[in-house]
């Protein structure tokens, strides 16, 4: 292969009326990304291709789009890996369109943040000035470690089929997020969650397409921890109440 | 969602039992007009008529009217609210459903009730 | 901005999505929903014919010639074909239904743990996979098993 004929869909949703394809013909190299291959367009073909990236290493999750149909990052995705000289890029699904390939997120971190993704301590004082450590087991890590690899890229997001639908519905990362934090030992703010959740565009419209874990580039499983954090909402208890947090190290 | 007379918490829990009742029921209406009494036979007249007055396929039967529609409606509730979050959308899904799971099993209860104690023509 | 928000979510159409890769999940997802929705239908026509026994809806109690003229219009190859496919598609909702019901309480979807690169999702690893393929084995079987029945 010496080089491979990129197709970017190309919209701008304050002048065109309908998304268009426009090619680009970018020259191979071994090693190329798809990511790599767009910002060739961009620097060299075409100035006003729209496109969001900033680590190039799967790190910030900010170039997730559908490449030849499949929700990718593209600085994840080898060219070669393909197995077509043609590649069609696109936004992600179920994300507004800014302008060609970079979407808008507000919404996506509107509801993670209505999860409230951090530790929430009955005593706030203490919280805000600790004087030790919150203790943790191993095995009490393990159970959420890997859900907090999330990168908020919003590939999950771009394939539940609730979300494609339910405005309401918070998404797979935001619940899991949420799984991360009512089961880590040191939240006390499982209860709020739990009630958050527990209405009709809540939790309960998830129902285990799986698509989200399947589409995962950090490994979450977001799957997983809806499933697990139901329980808990079916249950109406969280595994903690207020101020049964796990205590300061002390010597 | 305190306000609510059902939490969506108790919604899924019926939505389940429902469920669980739904096949465990629908797999003996099955099997019993199917396989243990030959299908010819499960239809006729006769025998149709002693099994809703056989007092625990009677009352099976009736039992399966409820859970399947409750299951059933609900069902098409959460696929319903799942398309159009506006208020008016959910009010209307939720009443709607509710009156076709009592109007049908209304209905269904009525066939029932006149089988068992309805005068033979 | 409005019109590209509205324009890229997908609505129904996200319903069915065969190119998310190895998501056997959400095909089976797919057609609980369908199969949900035919069964619903199934039901309430069933509840209607039903009531053909005891005279229709103005009957009065079991009527031997308004029941045989209910079997007139059910009992023929395409009411016995409809038959069939109802079999079909309430073996698949039922088991698949359990399996849902065991996975939304966390049980049969595998548990978190260290992961490691290339990753493999726990949950669509576990026994849960598995059982969509016994609902649609059983589901022919049972659809097998009903056409000898109602042909045989
Ligand atoms: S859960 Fe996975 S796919 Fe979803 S935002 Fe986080 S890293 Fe991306």
């Amino acid at each position: 292969m010496s080089y491979v004929k990129l197709v970017v869909q190309r919209y701008d949703p304050e002048r065109d009326e309908k998304p268009r394809f426009q090619e680009y013909i970018v020259p191979y190299r071994k090693g190329m990304t798809v990511l790599d291959a767009i910002l060739y367009a961009r620097d060299y073909l075409d100035h006003s291709i729209g496109v969001r990236f900033s680590c190039r290493m799967a790190s910030c999750g900010s170039c997730g789009m559908k490449i030849n149909g499949k929700p990718a990052l593209a600085c994840y995705t080898q060219v070669s890996e393909l197995g077509t000289e043609r590649i069609v890029v696109q936004p992600m699904d179920n994300f507004p369109v800014i302008k060609d390939l970079a979407t808008d997120f507000e919404e996506f971190f509107e509801k993670h943040k209505e999860l409230m993704p951090y530790l929430v301590r009955e005593d706030r004082a203490e919280q805000e000035n600790p004087k030790s450590e919150y203790l943790m087991k191993p095995e009490e890590l393990e159970r959420i470690l890997q859900f907090t690899y999330c990168i908020k890229c919003g590939l999950c997001y771009s394939v539940c089929p609730t979300v494609g639908t339910d405005k309401l519905f918070p998404g797979p990362q935001a619940i899991a997020q949420a799984y991360r934090y009512v089961e880590d030992v040191r939240d006390e703010g499982g209860e709020t969650r739990l009630n958050i959740l527990d209405n009709p565009h809540g939790i309960w419209r998830c129902h285990f397409a799986g698509s989200c874990s399947a589409v995962c580039p950090k490994g979450v499983d977001p799957a997983l921890g809806i499933q697990l954090l139901r329980r808990y909402v079916m249950r109406g208890k969280a595994p903690r109440k207020k101020g049964e947090g796990s205590k300061p190290f002390t010597k | 969602m305190g306000d609510k007379i059902m939490t969506e918490r108790k919604i899924m829990m019926i939505q389940y039992v429902t469920g669980i009742l739904s096949v465990f029921l629908v797999s003996v209406h099955l099997l019993y007009q199917g396989v243990i009494v030959p299908y010819e036979k499960a239809i006729s007249f006769s025998q149709v008529l002693s099994l809703y007055r056989h007092i625990f396929y009677g009352s099976m039967l009736e039992i399966l009217l409820v859970v399947i529609l409750v299951h059933g409606f609900n069902g098409l509730r959460i696929i319903l609210l799942e398309l159009n979050q506006s208020q008016d959308w959910s009010k209307a899904v939720d009443i709607i459903t509710v009156i076709a799971t009592v109007v049908t099993i209304a209905y269904g209860t009525r066939t029932v009730i006149l089988a068992v104690f309805g005068g033979v023509s | 901005m409005e019109k590209g928000r509205e324009r890229n979510r997908r609505g129904i159409r996200g319903w069915f999505d065969p190119t998310v890769p190895n998501n056997l999940e959400r095909w089976a997802y797919f057609f609980q929903r369908l199969t949900g929705l035919g069964i619903l239908a199934y039901v309430i026509g069933h509840i209607g014919d039903t009531s053909f026994f005891v005279g229709g809806p103005f009957g009065t109690g079991p009527n031997q010639s308004s029941w045989s003229f209910d079997l007139s219009i059910t009992e023929n190859v395409v009411g016995h074909l409809i038959l069939i496919f109802v079999v079909l598609i309430v073996t698949f909702h039922g088991i698949n239904g359990i399996r849902l019901i065991l996975a939304e309480l966390g049980i049969m979807v595998g548990k978190p743990s260290k992961i490691e690169y290339p990753y493999r999702p726990s949950s669509l690893r576990s026994v849960q996979r598995h059982i969509i393929w016994v609902a649609i084995v059983l589901a022919v079987l049972a659809a097998i098993w009903a056409g000898s029945i109602l042909f045989g």
